[in-house]
């Protein structure tokens, strides 16, 4: 059984299915929004089964093993990330005290790997891409860490089905992490490098950034990882922010689930079709600026609501 | 971070066209930028004087893709000149409508573009949508999306219906109506005024010495139109206001096509109100007396310059041409210092670079053995290469009209 | 007295060779020719006096013994001035104008690469508009200038087979 739920439900086909799903999810309503038709529902597998029968290129001065390895990683990085988080009810596939910090940790991996295959690849494109994936990581980074972890705060507990538990439990605290949820999704389109802070990918300057230089399978792994990167980043959103309907019967669960999941490519959706890139310092200065503040003052409001709660 | 050089070009996303500028960074700050121009060069100016008048303005008219109707304008309008033909008033009316129709697709090509190089592809999107619409008046005014070819000496090829008049109107009022909903995005939108102001910075004294043109230079408050200044075709009749800003940045720049294209749609409802009746051209000889004449005009991305030096025959002794990008490379060197790299793309296409204008002149130059092609080797050249590799258009032709028959 | 010829009087008065030299072809439309060593004096004048700040262009004509270079000066109210001055084509040698006008240097590198003019105090820089391995002594703008081999060459080595 644990096979069964670690490769096919809800583990890695699922994944795989949902990521290309809900890549053209994405895709189309951006398209829609944008007044064009937009690809056809199966466009993301085309586009992935083309991808692999591509002849695959390593620059000369790369480091073969690490180039081929990069994508890799990436993608066992996100999945692993995605056992640990409660999906329509309140357990986990796999749980322990403190798997939150582990799953931030994972979730950060793929954005290393995006520095790492950039660096390795040696052209001038990636590195600047390598760079700038590392340098949004620093602005993003800690407004996310805090914002995850303030509900947890909250909730007393380290591990995500524990938390989720908890908000399922006292479902009107949940909405207390309102503004902690903005900062969150925010943050995320900074982790998933979409408009406006697809910077390090930003395609007018320098090309695609760290993936400049990848081609064939190896690209198609990464845009894999990115798909399901997406999915792993709504599922943890979702199970910490949005715990309604946990403990309905499993199928209506999993119809709800989905639909979090689309709230959240919607919202993601949206915010690139209604904004333009920013510069990299800009994106700095801004999550700085608000977001850390945004935060912490949600780490305030949690610290003094637990003093009330536990007398 | 030491300094290091990037390329941008010749081939980039960011370019539409070929063109390699060779930017020093500081980290992410641009320290200095050096471009080297010239891929589209064709040696239209040489082709020009081993051609007579008329086939000239057709291999004119081809400099550039976007601004085709500036260039054969002001070819046009300096042949008129040196002839003495005085062109009929229905004639320099549709000449003039034509330019204006060319002016808001171009504005609002470079409006996509501005925004695709800042990242914010849905108003490319939808400005490039709404661009159709002129693109479809102008292929059923002129017979074709780009190269109109409208232009003859002595006056215009094509006369207007009073159907067709209608219909521009109808479509004036939804561009114009689309077009308030551009200005309101372009003044409100938090990310893309952070995107756009402040970067590619110039004052009113560098424009001017620089000798920048057309928007760039009005965005710069530098108050100049030779639509006004020096006023040709039908512009003499109608009421227009100079667009000018005082932003001196890339917002600037924004917000002077923007206010363009509303002058653009009265200037369109000014002339079909006022159409004059009568012939749309007059006879022109075919040897052009000997003399020397300069015409301007001003092109979507600035003032356009030919000059002409007829000797007397049926081909022209000297073509020379100076398109408004050309004036604009040395402002761009100054605006994009100390910006950002991100900036870098914007800012060179903030002035609507047109290397296809820039460039024009010579004959095909083989990289490596030096060797140079005319146009009908090239041609044959083309043709044979293409049929070694398996494709054989004359083959391709045949099949074709073939199968138009049977689907009739 | 029109506009036109309130400058021409002054530059006659300024420049009385300019008497013979001097043409109001239309409204906003006027050409002169200047002899080589006054050129750069009555430059100096319409930029610093009269207001002729644009460059508009710079025409480089092939006319047989000499080269003529055509600088199309413009007041930004629409005047436009053609000042032209004829240097011989042995020693085609000329001053750069970029001094005064900045804008004018690619201008200037394009004479320089289609007619062979050098310009004497323009800075070392990337050429325009032709490719880097283009042949010296090579200028297609002069009259006598023809393109060679003009036969289509055998495909290159090393490409693609069919």
């Amino acid at each position: 059984m644990a096979i069964f739920n670690i490769l096919v439900f809800p583990g890695i086909l699922f994944l795989v299915a949902a990521g290309l799903w809900f890549e053209f999810v994405d895709r189309r309503m951006y398209a829609r929004m944008q007044n064009r038709q937009g690809p056809p529902w199966f466009q993301p597998l085309a586009d992935f089964i083309k991808l692999l029968a591509k002849e695959t290129i390593i620059p000369e001065d790369a480091n073969p093993r690490l180039f081929a390895a990069m994508p890799v990683l990436a993608l066992t990085a996100t999945i692993c990330a995605f056992f640990y988080i409660p999906l329509w009810n309140t357990t986990a596939l796999f749980s322990f005290q403190g798997d939150a910090i582990v799953v931030m940790y994972l979730l950060t991996i793929p954005t290393m790997t995006f520095f790492l295959a950039g660096w390795y690849s040696t052209s001038l494109y990636s590195t600047l891409g390598a760079v700038r994936s590392l340098t949004q990581l620093f602005a993003y980074e800690i407004p996310l860490f805090m914002a995850v972890l303030a509900p947890a705060m909250l909730a007393n507990d380290w591990s995500l089905a524990g938390i989720t538990k908890f908000y399922a439990a006292h479902p009107l605290l949940a909405l207390l992490n309102l503004p902690a949820f903005c900062v969150a999704m925010v943050t995320l389109l900074g982790k998933l490098e979409k408009v406006p802070f697809d910077i390090p990918e930003a395609e007018t300057e320098i090309v695609a950034g760290a993936f400049t230089e990848y081609a064939g399978r190896h690209l198609a792994l990464f845009r894999l990882a990115i798909d399901i990167e997406v999915i792993v980043a709504g599922s943890l959103v979702a199970a910490i922010f949005l715990p309604f309907g946990l403990t309905l019967p499993w199928w209506l669960g999993i119809i709800i689930y989905l639909l979090k999941i689309t709230l959240v490519v919607a919202l993601i959706a949206i915010m690139r079709t209604i904004m333009a890139r920013l510069r990299i310092e800009q994106m700095v200065n801004f999550c700085w600026k608000f977001l850390a503040p945004a935060a912490l003052a949600q780490l305030m409001i949690n610290l003094v609501v637990k003093g009330f709660l536990q007398p | 971070m030491s300094k290091i050089t990037i390329p941008i070009g010749p081939q980039h996303p960011a370019l539409k066209e070929p063109a390699s500028f060779k930017i020093t960074l500081n980290g992410e700050e641009i320290y200095s930028m050096d471009m080297r121009l010239g891929y589209n060069h064709r040696g239209i100016e040489k082709a020009c004087e081993q051609r007579t008048y008329i086939q000239s303005l057709y291999l004119i008219e081809r400099i550039c893709g976007i601004c085709s109707h500036s260039h054969s304008t002001a070819f046009t309008q300096a042949v008129e000149e040196l002839a003495g033909l005085q062109v009929p008033k229905r004639g320099l009316y549709i000449r003039t409508l034509i330019a204006e129709l060319e002016r808001i697709h171009s504005h609002l090509l470079w409006l996509g573009v501005a925004a695709h190089e800042v990242g914010f592809d849905t108003l490319l999107m939808y400005t490039w949508r709404d661009r159709e619409l002129v693109m479809d008046h102008l292929a059923e005014l002129g017979g074709n999306r780009v190269n109109y070819a409208v232009n003859t000496f002595g006056g215009v090829r094509r006369d207007l219906t009073p159907d067709e008049i209608a219909h521009i109107l109808k479509d004036m009022d939804t561009l114009e109506e689309r077009t308030k909903y551009y200005a309101q995005v372009a003044t409100e939108e938090a990310t893309l005024i952070a995107r756009l102001s402040k970067v590619g910075v110039m004052s009113k004294t560098e424009a001017e010495t620089l000798g920048a043109v057309g928007p760039t230079a009005r965005a710069c408050s530098v108050d100049r139109d030779v639509r006004r200044d020096d006023p040709y075709a039908a512009y003499p009749d109608v009421q227009f206001k100079v667009c000018v800003d005082d932003h001196c940045d890339v917002y600037g720049r924004v917000l002077v096509r923007v206010n363009e294209l509303f002058e653009s749609y009265s200037i369109i409802r000014q002339l079909l109100k006022n159409l004059p009746e009568g012939p749309i051209a007059v006879k022109a000889p075919r040897r052009m007396p000997a003399g020397e004449v300069f015409s301007r005009y001003e092109a979507p991305r600035g003032e356009d310059c030919h000059y002409i030096k007829g000797n007397g025959t049926d081909k022209p002794d000297r073509v020379k041409i100076r398109a408004p990008t050309l004036a604009n490379w040395r402002a761009v060197r100054k605006m994009i210092e100390g910006n950002y790299l991100a900036d870098a793309p914007i800012v060179i296409a903030a002035i609507d670079p047109c290397f296809s204008c820039t460039d024009r002149a010579i004959e095909l130059v083989r990289p490596h053995g030096g060797e140079v092609l005319t146009w009908g080797a090239l041609r044959q050249f083309g043709i044979e290469w293409h049929r070694r590799h398996g494709l054989d258009f004359a083959d391709l032709n045949k099949k074709f009209s073939q199968r138009m028959e049977r689907v009739k | 007295m029109t506009a036109e010829e309130t400058i021409q009087s002054e530059l006659v008065a300024q420049f009385p060779f300019l008497a013979e030299k001097f043409r109001v072809q239309r409204a906003r439309r006027l050409w002169a020719e200047v002899p080589a060593d006054k050129f750069d004096a009555v430059v100096h004048h319409l930029f610093e006096k009269m207001h002729f700040i644009m460059l508009c262009a710079i025409t480089g004509l092939d006319e047989g013994a000499t080269f003529g270079l055509v600088y199309h000066l413009g007041v930004p109210s629409g005047m436009m001035l053609s000042l032209k001055v004829s240097i011989p084509r042995e020693k085609p040698e000329w001053k750069t104008l970029i001094g005064m006008f900045p804008g004018g240097e690619l201008y200037e590198r394009e004479v320089a690469d289609l007619l062979g003019v050098k310009f004497e105090g323009l800075p070392a820089g990337l050429r325009y508009p032709l490719p880097d391995d283009w042949p010296d002594n090579e200028f297609p703008l002069r009259k006598d200038w023809q393109p060679k081999h003009a036969v289509a060459p055998a495909a290159p080595a090393g490409e693609v087979k069919s």
